[in-house]
């Protein structure tokens, strides 16, 4: 019966609903979550402090204003942290907090201080989670089968890396960072995580076109409906292969233009792959298997 | 003890009388319905036929929305319903998302200034909004004050086809336990594992 079922909205008819509650401000969390995250991975693997800190500051303005300006409560966001054991949205919070906790204290130490090092990887492993939480958060959500895919986390990571290498490389060409000699690989690690993202958002959706029911619905609403433009101007092909063209045309050799291009497309490209994920979020019918 | 509803599809008249007796014993504002009855059209033509089905919190024995909710807002009780602490929730809408039936609400900001009638609440309103808190997620609580206070939640209490029953899970004499067992009651949803304490007979 769910097969004739249509996409229904608050009216009093069964049917398939469309989440309608995280939109806009979530995908603005996980947009900075991940670029502030990923920033802040690569800036510890190239031991770039002023990268650490963009990256920190990133994480906590971007990604922490955007979810304070979400909450309907945002004053008892402290109480978010209170079920760490079942909760990724707990869990991702506490990651949150000792990112900042220990990335804050590496970045206050003396430069060559010996406890830099080893406070920065600490900081770094829980950027990592901050970096791909929201990909379990969306998973563990059975309710919405096109969020309920084990791809999302691996998305979610594989976005990150790529947002950091691309703010990494947009910095140290407007001087911001000096990269050390064995960074000099960022263009061709730019390249190959471009078309790692593009394999994976290729993947995803070659498993949802087959999905039953709601997860159809929302692949529908994705590819063929009011969401088609955007997934496939902005966030394929501004985000991945405009990016991809850009990258292989100009190799390690890229002007500071070139760069600046390939930033602001990556990012626009990030931003609308989640955004527009969290929109197409659509519920099965209530009453499931039951016949009447 | 084990609270739950069986929901009697046949019986079910589609008056929306359980969601006007929801709202006014709850005193919900607007657009807020903690239950409500949806149509189904099944069939082709001619041989169509109408069916109701009234949605509800199906107060879960494994509630989606009691794992993820990161405050502890909300939990469950050792009779099985599950209830949201106002004070408790931050309106992160992690159980909006994770509930498969849709059946949570969030207030907006602003919601409980205004009422039926606009900004001119009508003294009701004035009173039962105080209940409420705006920012946060809402849900059906099975009328938990109605329930301690040994009465029926007011859905059931005002069925006029008698549709909806409530009672012990957990008493195999139970008017509940007797007629899922006689009549084969369905959990909706069942193949999400999420156990709902309301059943329907069709």
């Amino acid at each position: 019966m769910s097969k004739t079922m249509s996409i229904v909205g608050n009216e009093y008819v069964m049917g398939f609903r469309r989440q309608v509650e995280w939109a806009g401000l979530i995908a603005s969390a996980f947009f900075f979550g991940k670029v502030g995250a990923g920033l802040f991975m690569m800036s510890v693997y190239t031991q770039s402090r002023p990268g650490m800190l963009i990256g920190l500051a990133i994480v906590l303005g971007g990604k922490g204003g955007a979810h304070l300006l979400f909450l309907g409560r945002p004053g008892r966001f402290w109480r978010g942290m209170a079920r760490p054991g079942s909760s990724w949205v707990s869990r991702g919070l506490w990651a949150m907090s000792f990112m900042t906790a220990f990335g804050g204290a590496a970045l206050l130490l003396p430069a060559g201080s010996p406890l830099f090092q080893p406070l920065a990887l600490v900081a770094a492993f829980f950027a990592f989670i901050v970096a791909v939480y929201d990909g379990f958060l969306l998973t563990s959500s059975n309710a919405i089968p096109v969020w309920n895919t084990s791809l999302m986390p691996v998305m979610c990571m594989f976005y990150a890396f790529l947002g950091g290498t691309t703010l990494t490389l947009f910095l140290s060409h407007f001087g911001v960072l000096q990269l050390p000699a064995g960074a000099l690989l960022l263009p061709q690690l730019e390249t190959v995580l471009l078309a790692v993202n593009l394999a994976i958002v290729f993947l995803y959706l070659i498993t949802t076109v087959n999905s039953a029911g709601a997860g159809k619905r929302s692949f529908e609403l994705l590819v063929k409906g009011p969401y088609a433009v955007p997934f496939f101007a902005l966030a394929v092909g501004v985000g991945l292969v405009f990016t991809l063209v850009i990258s292989i045309s100009a190799g390690a050799n890229a002007t500071p233009g070139m760069v600046a291009v390939l930033t602001v497309a990556d990012l626009i490209g990030h931003f609308f792959i989640f955004y527009l994920l969290l929109r197409v979020g659509v519920f099965k019918p209530v009453i499931g298997l039951l016949k009447i | 003890m084990h609270y739950g509803m069986v929901v009697d599809l046949k019986r079910c008249v589609g008056c929306q009388a359980c969601t006007i007796a929801c709202k006014s014993e709850n005193g919900t504002p607007p657009g807020v319905m903690y239950t409500k009855v949806l149509d189904q059209v099944s069939g082709e033509y001619p041989n169509v036929r109408k069916q109701f089905v009234p949605v509800l919190c199906n107060h879960c024995v494994n509630a989606p929305c009691e794992k993820v909710c990161p405050t502890g807002a909300t939990h469950k009780r050792a009779d099985g319903l599950v209830l949201v602490d106002h004070d408790k929730c931050m309106g992160c809408r992690a159980c909006y998302v994770a509930c498969p039936y849709n059946n949570r609400i969030f207030l907006k900001r602003g919601k409980l200034k205004s009422g039926y009638h606009g900004k001119t609440m009508t003294p009701y309103e004035a009173v039962k909004y105080k209940e409420h808190q705006d920012g946060i997620v809402e849900k059906c609580i099975f009328c938990s004050h109605r329930v301690d206070a040994g009465l029926k939640p007011a859905c059931v209490q005002t069925c006029p086809a008698d549709a909806r029953t409530f009672g012990d899970l957990d008493d195999p004499e139970s008017q509940v336990s007797r007629l899922i067992r006689s009549r084969g009651g369905v959990q909706p949803l069942s193949e999400d594992s999420t156990e709902p304490s309301v059943y329907y007979l069709s």
